[in-house]
Parts: structure tokens; C-alpha cells; sequence
């Protein structure tokens, strides 16, 4: 259902919510907008940066989190899963649709992330679409969208004076009671504003085939020209929000054993015991990281693991951008080539 | 073990029960661990497929996975070799009888037995990553298992003598008439009555027929690259030759990321895969 929400209104309506839940939306911090609880006095910043710089993956899958907690003689106890009600709000569908990936990692049906799924079970989400896209995101580019409903509650539309409010789900219904409907000109205008948007946004390359690219071209020499400038910094992994991996450590003086993010960037993330090393340098991390995201996530759910969010192409220190890796791997040849 | 709400990342609480080295230069030591609660030893057996491994838990330093190197048969205990290398493994062979230590598992796949019923078995194994394959000779040998396949060949080879694992047992396999036994060193010994030379130069004397056979292939990445191949010239189909992958590894159930092989992991999705399959995968260990 399409509702109305007047701008001069929002603040009243989330202070609402926070009555009923924790509420969560981009808020500026030490030169960045970041996912923060509301609290009194709360200025929001939508006008500074569309995607906040560390994706909300974040209030799902902590940076660092004890799974477990020490006692005595050697002795363990589970951290239990939190689930005091959420509600994120202003979150980018690139985002949101980023959460449903990593969803079939931590709800896969043998092995349930009790952290995870308790912390998405408690959330509820509500997206504002992106009428102005960003410079560096491609979200239309790869399978997602500036208004993609994917993962969301509840989308915003940005309509100048008002936001128009399409309900998703049952929760989504839930949080918006109180306000009109929308006429059928504002659904148009809004419908309008979302076609536009994605309009605008050229294609970044070309997706089809490019996975078998990648795989044909695994011994390539094109993953040693395009990692030459890395320094290995791991910032397009951290800041990645389809990206997951974590690091398990046992923290002995704080007496927990904890997970941390980590990422396939690192020269320590894969290396053995032994001192093998399955990838040594920034070659073989490179090509896992683009691989994994446009060829291992096709074979795992038919989908590409990458929304577009741009965070990657933003803050890379040395300025690599994987639309133009992408376009390079393109064209590389068809035919296998063997090491 | 499918979790069923319960945290995965939860050490099911165990202690050991044995503790000896395994080899004389005493780099490898077995821990044969028992349960605290029975409930957990019944679903653990339950679950239990030889091949799978377990990631032992020394509270304070860390997570170490091991495959599993007993048969369920063999009573309610778990038992594991390990090569001292890191800190937790540095610390597992510190433990005592009666020390308290966690184990998630068991993980993974594990040999596809019921796929191999009716089969002749080729089992090849080199150092350490024997100990897989000693559980599943171990599993094969209980009276109700072996009936259900044929001939046996194992083919064991260590650099050294001293290095050989679970030795008593071996010399026993040797007396036995339901199995064919092929011990090797690297370089040559005094006294050593069995083969000379490296795991795939063995593999090509001994030639096992490939007739009605499966073959399952454990050893360090070196022996796996040349064995591999010696099978596929002894006639063996990709689809029939086994191995048994290793990567580092953290959680254990397929989520933080580090021992994908393509878009499989080994922890969840393996270790155990036929070269046919792996022949479909990126050549990425």
C-alpha cells in the first residue's frame, strides 16, 4: 500500500518508534555518516553521502563479537543472541538487498548463525530509494536497483516536500498506521522518480558471459595486471556489504573467543600451519575476491554477490575500480587457458 | 551435525582420556578424547561417517582441525593425531588425561561408503593424513562392514620409519588375510622389510587393478599431485579416485569464507571430493 509521509513529520514518527524499538539511521560521525541508535536531539544525514561508509552489515555481523565466553578450569559458555526490537531506517536498497545474500550464509538450512538470524528476526528494515544515484554505484548494472525492494520492510520515496511510502511487509504495514493514503498522482510521480532514476544510471559493463570469463581465465596474466597498483589494504572487502568472512580468535586476557571480521585480501586469511600459503600474493587474492563475488555466488545461488553500492570504487586508496576490471576481464579470451 | 538452533560455533565439552606420541621423533601425538555427557557421545555416533574431522578447542588458544582417526565401533571416545605446528596445536600436546578440551564436529562429509559398497578399496595414504584413512580401514575391518565390499589394499608411506602412525595396529594389518598391506619409507632403513621410495612410485609397483575399484588418496599436497595421476594411468576414472582436501580453516560449517575452493567449501561441501569433481573446480590450493 502507498502512503504519504510529510518530511516536517519524520522526526515526530521516529521518535515514535522509538518507543517500541531501537532505531537505527545514517547520522554523521567524525566525517562520515554511519548506521547510529537515535537519540534525543538526533540530526539525521541523508544529505551528505547516500551509503554510509561501513555497510549495515555491521549491526547484524559486528566487526568483533564474542561467540564465546570464558569461565574457570577451562570451561566455555555461549554468548547468547540479543533481541531487543530494531528498526533500521534510511538504509539503501543496494544494502538491504546485500543482507538476502548473506542470509543463505548464515540461515543455510544445516548450519543456522544464532547471532545472525536473532538479529535479523528482531529488525525491521525500512529503505529510502535512491532518487539522485551516487557517481560510483552500478546497481542496475548488476541485477539490483536504486528502488529494488529486496530485503526491505518498507521503501521511501523521495518526492520533495514528502516521502511516499510503499509498505512490503506485514512489519512494514505495522510501523506506518498512522498516515494517508497516497493519491493515485503521487504513486505516479513516485513510480516516475524510481523509472527515472534507474534510467540514469549507464550500464558499468557487461555482466553476460563474465563469469565464464573469469573462470576460462583463471590462469591468466590479467589477474597479475590488474592487482599490480593493491596494496593489499583490504578496505573494498571490509567495507563490502555482501562481503562476510570473519576471523575466529581466542582472546585470552578478556577471556573470550571472538570473531572478528577478516577478509580474503590478507596474506594471513588463507595461510596454513604448514606455511603454504594457497595464496601467496595479491594475484591469487585479487582474482578470489572478484571471482567469488562475479563467478563462485552464480554457482552458489544464481546470483550475482555484488549489489553495485560503489563502496569499493569510493575508497580505494590507490583508486582501483572494479567496473574497470570488469570491463578488462571482458576482454579477455574465450578459449581455457592453462597455467 | 545439523545445528538445530544451537550455536555451531558451541565446543561440544570433552576430556581426554589417552595421550601418547605417535611417532619417535615426537612430533605427532594421538589424544583419544572422551564425552562429558553420554547425550553427546550418541549424537555425535549418530552423526559420525569416517573421513569427517572435528575442530578441538583449547579454551584460551584456539581452534585446530583434525580429522577423526577412530571407528565408531571402537567405543564412545574420539580419537585424533596431531602434528605440533601452531600454538593450539602446541597446546593439544601439552594435554593430560582428565584436561578439559572442546570439540565441534563431527564436520563435514566424510567418505560416501554407501556409494562404494560392493567395491574393491585402494586406500593410499602419506604422514599424517593417514589418519582418516586409518578410521575408515578401522570402520571396514568391524565383521558387519566388511562383507560389504571387496579386496583391500592399503598403501601407507612415511619419510621415515619412526614417522609411521598407529604402528602396533599396522603390523597387525600385515597378519591379517582380508587385506593387503603396503608400508614405504622415503630413503632407506636398516632392518625395514617393506617398499623403498616415495607414495606415487609405490603406488605404480603395487599397481591395484582399477577393475571394480575406488581409490582414496590423503596425504600432504606433494604425494596428492603425483599419486593423482599415477592412478588415472593405472586406469582409475576420475569419477572413482577420492581424495581428501585440507585448508585453513575457522568456523567449520561453510560461513567465514577461507577454505572455499571455487564456490565450494571444504568444511561444509567436503574435504572429501573425486578427482572428477575437483577436475570442475579452480586449481586454487
Amino acid at each position: 500500500m502507498n502512503l504519504i509521509l510529510k518530511k516536517d513529520h519524520l522526526n515526530h514518527l521516529l521518535n515514535a518508534w522509538r518507543q517500541e524499538y531501537e532505531v537505527y539511521a545514517p547520522q554523521s560521525l567524525q566525517n562520515f555518516t554511519h548506521f547510529l541508535p537515535l537519540q534525543d536531539g538526533f540530526e539525521l544525514a541523508f544529505d551528505k553521502a547516500h551509503n554510509t561508509r561501513i555497510p549495515p552489515k555491521a549491526l547484524f555481523l559486528p566487526t568483533s563479537e564474542a561467540l564465546l565466553k570464558f569461565t574457570r578450569f577451562g570451561g566455555y559458555e555461549e554468548v547468547p543472541s540479543e533481541t531487543a526490537p530494531r528498526l533500521i531506517f534510511g538504509i539503501r536498497p543496494c544494502d538491504a538487498h546485500a543482507m538476502t545474500m548473506l542470509d543463505t550464509v548464515f540461515e543455510q538450512e544445516r548450519y543456522t548463525d544464532p547471532l545472525w538470524k536473532a538479529r535479523r528476526e528482531a529488525t525491521v528494515v525500512v529503505g529510502l530509494g535512491c532518487h539522485e544515484p551516487c557517481q560510483t554505484g552500478f546497481c542496475t548494472t548488476v541485477g539490483s536497483g536504486p528502488f529494488n525492494h529486496a530485503g526491505l520492510d518498507a521503501i521511501l520515496t523521495d518526492l520533495g516536500e514528502i516521502f511516499l511510502v510503499e509498505t512490503l511487509t506485514e512489519k512494514g504495514e505495522h510501523l506506518f498506521t498512522q498516515l494517508e493514503t497516497a493519491s493515485e498522482d503521487q504513486s505516479m510521480h513516485a513510480s516516475e522518480v524510481q523509472q527515472a532514476a534507474a534510467a540514469s544510471m549507464p550500464i558499468a559493463f557487461e555482466t553476460e558471459g563474465l563469469k565464464q570469463k573469469l573462470d576460462q581465465n583463471f590462469a591468466s596474466p590479467y589477474w597479475e595486471e590488474v592487482s599490480r597498483s593493491c596494496l593489499g589494504c583490504g578496505v573494498c572487502t571490509f567495507l563490502c556489504p555482501t562481503c562476510f568472512c570473519f576471523d575466529i580468535v581466542d582472546e585470552a586476557q578478556r577471556g573470550e573467543r571472538v570473531r572478528n571480521w577478516d577478509t580474503c585480501m590478507f596474506r594471513t586469511y588463507s595461510l596454513e600451519a604448514s606455511g603454504h600459503n594457497p595464496r601467496p600474493s595479491r594475484v591469487e587474492r585479487t582474482r578470489q575476491r572478484l571471482s567469488h563475488k562475479y563467478s563462485y555466488w552464480l554457482d552458489q545461488i544464481n546470483q550475482i554477490g555484488c549489489t553495485g553500492c560503489g563502496r569499493c570504487v569510493r575508497y580505494c586508496p590507490v583508486g582501483l575500480d572494479i567496473r574497470a576490471m570488469l570491463r578488462k576481464a571482458h576482454q579477455l579470451p574465450s578459449e581455457v587457458l592453462h597455467a | 551435525m545439523p545445528n538445530e538452533g544451537r550455536s555451531p560455533y558451541l565446543p561440544i565439552p570433552m576430556h581426554v582420556l589417552h595421550a601418547y606420541y605417535e611417532s619417535t621423533d615426537n612430533s605427532l601425538k594421538t589424544l583419544e578424547l572422551s564425552f562429558d555427557d553420554p547425550q553427546d557421545a550418541r549424537e555425535f555416533f549418530a552423526a559420525f561417517n569416517p573421513g569427517q574431522f572435528c575442530l578441538l578447542s583449547v579454551i584460551g588458544k584456539g581452534e585446530s582441525a583434525l580429522g577423526v582417526a577412530s571407528a565408531a565401533w571402537e567405543g564412545d571416545f574420539v580419537r585424533f593425531t596431531a602434528q605440533k605446528l601452531g600454538s593450539v596445536t602446541t597446546a593439544l600436546h601439552a594435554l593430560k588425561p582428565g584436561d578439559p578440551v572442546g570439540m565441534r564436529g563431527p564436520l563435514g562429509n566424510g567418505f560416501p561408503l554407501a556409494e562404494w559398497k560392493g567395491k574393491n578399496l585402494v586406500i593410499i595414504g602419506g604422514g599424517c593424513a593417514f589418519s582418516t584413512l586409518y578410521a575408515l580401514t578401522k570402520h571396514l575391518h568391524h565383521p558387519s562392514h566388511r562383507g560389504d565390499y571387496g579386496k583391500l589394499t592399503v598403501i601407507y608411506g612415511t619419510r621415515t620409519s619412526g614417522l609411521c602412525m598407529y604402528k602396533q595396529d599396522i603390523a597387525a594389518w600385515h597378519q591379517r588375510d582380508d587385506m593387503e598391506v603396503h608400508q614405504a619409507i622415503d630413503v632407506p632403513e636398516q632392518n625395514w622389510l617393506h617398499h623403498v621410495g616415495y607414495v606415487p612410485d609405490v603406488v605404480k609397483e603395487v599397481r591395484p587393478s582399477p577393475v571394480n575399484s575406488v581409490a582414496v588418496v590423503c596425504g600432504p599436497p606433494i604425494m596428492t599431485k603425483f599419486t593423482l595421476p599415477a592412478l588415472v594411468e593405472l586406469g582409475f576414472a576420475p569419477e572413482t579416485i577420492f581424495t581428501s582436501l585440507e585448508k585453513r580453516m575457522k568456523c567449520g560449517v561453510g560461513k567465514c569464507g577461507r577454505c572455499n575452493l571455487g564456490p565450494k567449501y571444504i568444511c561444509k561441501d567436503g574435504p572429501v571430493f573425486s578427482l572428477a569433481e575437483l577436475n570442475a573446480l579452480p586449481a586454487d590450493l
